[in-house]
């Protein structure tokens, strides 16, 4: 009976309506999607920027300086990162740990102070570095200042994903493993730092997102042993103009980039980034 | 065998305060732990900070031979560089707007008719690496032989004219931040229940009441939140204008900044900039979690 009701004719009034909502059902996803084709112009852009020659041939050969000129740039880029990730991982874990765990007198007055850097703007923060690093630190355009700056101002990124994780995470693991002997350390190791993985990921792929691609804080502080790459895509643009070579250079660091970010969201998905820099 | 509760409670004990006699009061290793963090954020972000108010206060670059103490550099930024001010505002609050209009619907959307929230999600992160590449990536386009070019041809646009003009960097800046406002939107409307649209609709509501009178007031603080975060990035806005605007008319404060401190050495100005600068940064983030009370609750 049901299949009768189906096919016999709508009302004309109904099949306006149905006609109607698909109508705006389909502007709302185009919507979207134009939206994501304007995220992505910039980048399809610069991609078919550096496969083009003046002539308007392909060819990767703009290509070469990546693995040319550019390669030291970039192998500083990932240096820094790294360093960097395992700099705030050893700061991070630890603080997130205390201020969930532990009572801290004045809470959130120490959590508003480990995230000022959080609050103020790159360029402020790199002019108030090239100023304390050059008359205050003397440690002018070094890597250890470099490094310094770069954890100051995303230990806080990773300390959020996690807290948030540490929050989520039961007491009751960790009194079972307490219970049955083991130790603080033990217990740390052994149960919660699997159970705070996706929580300490999100951490990493935070500071690697924004590490791997900061110029403007590098730009007030960094010298001419430590330009990296994305400084180095800044500098090309300023003084050569735009070129291929800097477009394949900036085509790269953005591959790389989003080729960690979908890995993690395979992995992870996206609930530990909530709240936080990425949605 | 199993013990009984009252022996596993007395085992606790023992176990804690044998832990405790060895590594002190939970509260002096809760500092211990925070320790690193504190000493970090002290040494690069406070000290440097406080650093940058004192050399405001000086004239020139005299607070490294022998200080002079002066309130000049106040003075000249809201004299000769209130355009930069005014610019500053003016850019970040309509990139901040354009975000709201256009993020609105978008969340909208996106919490309430799309299952495929993932793809989009990581679609989104193309900006968020950083507004250099987009500047970039944008330029190219707005070059009269760029990729799309028969396309805007074909559309009787010019678009040449836009490059280094105001609209061009409105844009580069609202398309970063964008994602700023959809996350915070999206995260406000997703706690909105849809049984009371349903509900207002089957009450008679039209689309726009139910916008007005039930949408829009429960999403009120995704909105001011979001707005406030958008406003706060775009304050401190370098590359867009830097890349995509013309040098006179979309001279913002981080960009004078730079040029007055780096290029031309007068760090007492490029310090009092900076801190107008930080100041209205930290009252955006001020308010913003005032509204928010808090965004980690602590």
């Amino acid at each position: 009976m049901a299949s009768v009701a189906a096919s016999a004719p709508m009302p004309a009034a109904g099949r306006r309506g149905f006609r109607l909502r698909w109508l705006g059902e389909a502007l709302a996803h185009g919507y979207v999607w134009a939206w994501l084709a304007v995220f992505a112009l910039p980048f399809v852009a610069t991609l078919a920027y550096s496969l083009r020659t003046p002539d308007g041939e392909w060819t990767i050969s703009a290509y070469q300086y990546v693995f040319g000129s550019f390669t030291g740039n970039l192998l500083l880029s990932v240096q820094t990162t790294v360093i960097t990730i395992v700099l705030n991982l050893v700061i991070a874990v630890p603080a997130a740990y205390a201020i969930v765990r532990y009572p801290i007198p004045g809470k959130s007055f120490v959590l508003s102070t480990l995230n000022l850097s959080l609050y103020t703007p790159a360029a402020v923060m790199g002019v108030s570095l090239v100023i304390a690093y050059a008359f205050l630190f003397r440690i002018p355009q070094t890597m250890t200042g470099l490094i310094a700056a770069y954890v100051v101002g995303t230990f806080p990124l990773m300390l959020v994903p996690i807290i948030v994780a540490l929050r989520d995470l039961p007491t009751v693991f960790e009194e079972a493993a307490r219970t049955l002997g083991a130790t603080r350390m033990q217990t740390f190791w052994r149960v919660e730092v699997p159970l705070l993985g996706p929580g300490i990921s999100a951490g990493i792929l935070l500071t690697f997102v924004i590490i791997f691609n900061e110029f403007l804080v590098t730009l007030f502080i960094a010298g001419p042993s430590t330009t990296t790459a994305a400084l180095r895509v800044y500098n090309l643009t300023r003084t050569a103009g735009f070129q291929p070579s800097t477009a394949a250079l900036a085509t790269t660091m953005q591959l790389v980039s989003f080729v960690v970010v979908l890995l993690f969201f395979r992995f992870f998905g996206s609930r530990y980034l909530k709240g936080t820099y990425l949605i | 065998m199993t013990h009984a509760p009252a022996e596993v409670a007395i085992e606790y004990h023992i176990a804690e305060s044998e832990a405790r006699r060895r590594f002190g009061s939970p509260r002096l290793k809760g500092l211990a732990l925070l320790a690193p963090a504190v000493v970090v954020a002290v040494l690069f972000s406070l000290i440097p900070l406080a650093y940058l108010f004192q050399v405001s206060l000086t004239q020139d670059s005299s607070f490294f031979f022998t200080a002079q103490y002066t309130l000049d550099n106040y003075r000249e930024v809201f004299s000769r560089y209130r355009s930069a001010i005014v610019v500053t505002v003016y850019l970040a609050a309509m990139a901040s707007l354009i975000d709201l209009v256009f993020g609105y619907p978008f969340a909208y959307i996106l919490v309430r008719k799309i299952r495929y929230r993932e793809f989009v999600r990581t679609m989104m992160t193309f900006p968020l690496f950083g507004p250099l590449y987009l500047a970039f990536g944008l330029f190219y386009i707005l070059l009269p032989n760029g990729p799309l070019g028969p396309l805007f041809t074909m559309l009787d646009i010019n678009v040449a004219q836009y490059l280094f003009s105001q609209a061009a960097v409105l844009f580069s800046m609202a398309v970063f931040t964008f994602p700023f406002m959809v996350m915070n939107i999206g995260a406000a409307l997703s706690n909105v229940d849809p049984m009371l649209e349903e509900a207002a609709k089957t009450l008679g509501a039209k689309p726009w009441q139910t916008f007005v009178r039930v949408l829009f007031p429960l999403s009120w603080s995704g909105i001011v939140a979001g707005f406030l975060m958008c406003l706060g990035w775009n304050l401190g806005v370098f590359a867009q204008p830097q890349l995509l605007g013309s040098p006179a008319e979309q001279a913002v404060l981080s960009i004078q900044m730079f040029n007055k401190g780096l290029v031309q050495f007068n760090y007492g100005l490029a310090a009092a900039l900076g801190i107008l600068l930080m100041v209205m940064a930290f009252a955006v983030t001020w308010i913003s979690l005032r509204f928010s009370r808090g965004a980690l609750g602590a």
